[in-house]
């Protein structure tokens, strides 16, 4: 994939314009260029930086960061059969949850599309988890992260319960945790034992490839 | 001044004796709180093997369901009428339950518009519905869903109707009750088709979409008349248009799509010599103009974690729109100090008191709002919101 063609496939995402980057992905996949592939990806991941930047700053707003997700998430997959030949992910698993009693998913869902989108392989636990079921999914995947979503303080007090299983069981050593959602603070987030609290998807990914980058 | 004289007095932006409070009492764990009384917890039922399959046959009639929900609701007026509350909201839903393997219990409600809504216990052992998926997630399955409830529809209304007046009958001499319409036609358009799935279809099928706006404006504006022949004076309507950090959609497109709407409920409540009240969650300071533009005459919530100010919304509407809300519902009325609830009340009379035009109340409700908190509130409230106001 040439410089342009890279540069053609970010501007037609900036531009919420999906049959641009389909276009541009499906052409990619054709070829089965694994190289093409990553470009690709790289070009993806590049505008979906910039989309985030937006959103931060409020020029952008909810619908065209759900939009610009949704689109990636659909270059992705007509990426993704070239790229799963690669025996290992680019990035590593990330398994990510709404803590048990809080239904609220768009963040998460956003999350982990932004995730997906920079090369993570991303085990969605949906909403409502319990604790044995995040703690199964961290014994089962073993990721490099885990995500924890919790926009209800009614369900925060989750969140170090949570964290204390994972320590029982062994495992909160070799593991990173960040969370994010409207009724948590940094503050709270680290007293409970977090590592990182994300005030929304972009930082939160910025976060884990960090965390990924250095292992 | 009576509560109802204090209400109406605010909501023409003069100052009455003294600051209204109004209760959002809803939760049954805030209600069992206040009268040691649990609400019906059905839930409790549905897993015992022949109690259960009663339960579940009781649930889906008509009669009960509305004896159920009108009980609940009766105990949350009667909470605030304890508390001290002028005011408390009133809200009707129609569900029926149905096996539902994807949800946690296996059982769920689905209501009449098409969304799912998980049933639980609490940790304090009290009955939780919330809102979970979406039953309409494309433009096939929506159109078969609102050809098939036709008489559901009908249903709701009169439901509705019947519910707010029972309650308006009942409490109207010792509260006000606010006739809550919700959800609002934003929430009922994006919810059963699901929001990542609803946002596509903006940008993809907005002929689509435009459809679904215009049915649900119909169906709400019936839906409002019937609020309204209930008797109660004051209306909300609930739709969440904000996040914590800003709009749920860009605004010009929710004016595009919704603007006509709002405007059209505004003018039909205000025909009927009534005014309107808008619930809005989020960060909502760039939709402030449209409110006024579209005819409201307030707003309820403005919620301090997603950094709505109360003397900054005061100053960018002055009084062209009555402010109702505010006090924290993530720390302060949960376990906030009495010294903490006391400040933040001074604070919020202190921003939005002068000149009338501001109703105090918590920021939105859920289970862990705690009923003494609430308590320190109303009483705060007598105590520094004697109109006229000091410093
Ligand atoms: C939409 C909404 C709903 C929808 C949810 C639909 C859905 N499927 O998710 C509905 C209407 C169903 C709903 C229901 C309720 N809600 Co609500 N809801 C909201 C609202 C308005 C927006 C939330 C949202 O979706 N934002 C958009 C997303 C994209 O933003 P986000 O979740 O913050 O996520 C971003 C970041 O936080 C971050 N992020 C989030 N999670 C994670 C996780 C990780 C790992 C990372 C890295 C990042 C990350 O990235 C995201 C993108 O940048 C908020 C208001 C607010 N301030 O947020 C209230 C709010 C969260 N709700 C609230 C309440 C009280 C309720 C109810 C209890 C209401 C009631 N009484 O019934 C119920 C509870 C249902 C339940 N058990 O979960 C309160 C919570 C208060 C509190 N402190 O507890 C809020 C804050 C509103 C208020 N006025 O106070 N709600």
């Amino acid at each position: 994939m040439s410089a342009q063609e890279m540069e053609k496939l970010k501007e037609a995402l900036l531009d919420l314009n999906k049959a641009g980057v389909l276009e541009v992905v499906s052409a990619t996949a054709t070829t089965a260029d694994l190289q093409a592939a990553k470009l690709a990806v790289e070009a993806i991941a590049g505008a979906l930086q910039v989309v985030g930047k937006r959103f931060q700053e409020g020029e952008w707003f909810l619908d065209e960061l759900v939009y610009s997700g949704e689109i990636a998430k659909q270059a992705m997959e007509k990426l993704s059969p070239i790229l799963c030949d690669e025996t290992q992910p680019t990035q590593g698993c990330v398994v990510i949850g709404t803590v048990f009693g809080d239904l609220h998913d768009l963040g998460k869902d956003i999350f982990i599309n932004f995730a997906t989108s920079a090369g993570f392989k991303v085990i969605d636990l949906g909403v409502n988890v319990s604790v044995e079921a995040f703690t199964k999914a961290v014994l089962e995947h073993q990721p490099v992260a885990l995500g924890i979503s919790c926009l209800l303080t009614p369900a925060a007090g989750g969140i170090p319960q949570v964290i204390q299983d994972l320590v029982e069981k062994g495992v909160r050593e070799s593991l990173k945790i960040i969370v994010g959602g409207a009724a948590l603070t940094e503050k709270f987030s680290l007293e409970v034992g977090a590592d990182a609290f994300a005030p929304d998807a972009v930082t939160g990914t910025d976060i884990i490839r960090a965390w990924s980058e250095g292992q | 001044m009576n509560f109802k004289e204090r209400i109406l007095t605010t909501l023409n932006h003069e100052e009455p004796d003294q600051i209204p409070v109004m209760g959002l009492i809803m939760d049954p764990s805030t209600v069992s709180q206040v009268t040691g009384k649990s609400a019906t917890n059905i839930v409790n039922f549905l897993d015992k093997p022949v109690l259960g399959k009663v339960a579940k046959g009781l649930v889906n009639t008509n009669w009960f369901w509305n004896r159920m929900y009108y009980g609940n609701f009766a105990l949350a007026m009667e909470s605030s009428i304890q508390l001290g509350f002028d005011a408390n909201w009133s809200i009707y839903a129609l569900m029926k339950l149905y096996e539902d393997p994807a949800s946690t219990l296996g059982t769920a409600m689905h209501d009449a518009y098409g969304r799912v809504w998980e049933m639980g216990t609490n940790d304090r052992g009290d009955l939780s519905v919330d809102y979970s998926r979406a039953l309409c997630p494309t433009e096939a399955e929506w159109e078969a869903w609102v050809d098939a409830k036709a008489p559901l529809f009908d249903q709701l209304v009169k439901n509705a109707t019947g519910f707010h007046k029972k309650l308006a009958d009942k409490y109207s001499h010792r509260i006000m009750p606010i006739g809550y319409a919700a959800p609002g036609i934003f929430e009922n358009s994006w919810q059963a088709i699901g929001f990542v799935n609803f946002t596509k279809l903006v940008y993809e099928n907005p002929e689509f979409v435009k459809r679904v706006v215009a049915f649900q404006t119909d169906l709400y504006l019936r839906y409002l008349e019937g609020v309204m022949d209930s008797g109660v004076e004051v209306v909300l309507g609930g739709d969440d248009l904000g996040q914590k950090t800003g709009p749920l959609m860009r605004p010009a497109l929710i004016d595009k799509f919704f603007g006509e709407s709002y405007r059209r409920v505004a003018e039909l409540v205000h025909s009927r010599g009534r005014k309107f009240i808008f619930h809005s969650c989020g960060k909502i300071y760039q939709f402030l103009d449209m409110f006024i533009d579209w005819g409201f005459d307030g707003i309820i919530t403005m919620e301090p974690t997603a950094d709505m100010d109360l003397a900054r919304v005061r100053e960018q509407v002055g009084h062209k729109l009555a402010l109702v809300g505010n006090l924290d519902v993530s720390h302060l009325l949960v376990r906030g100090s009495h010294k903490e609830v006391d400040q933040a009340v001074r604070d919020a009379i202190r921003a939005a008191g002068p000149g009338g035009g501001y109703i105090l109340s918590a920021a939105h409700s859920h289970p862990y709002v705690d009923a003494t908190r609430l308590q320190w509130m109303v009483e705060a409230a007598h105590e520094h919101g004697r109109y006229p106001l000091q410093g």
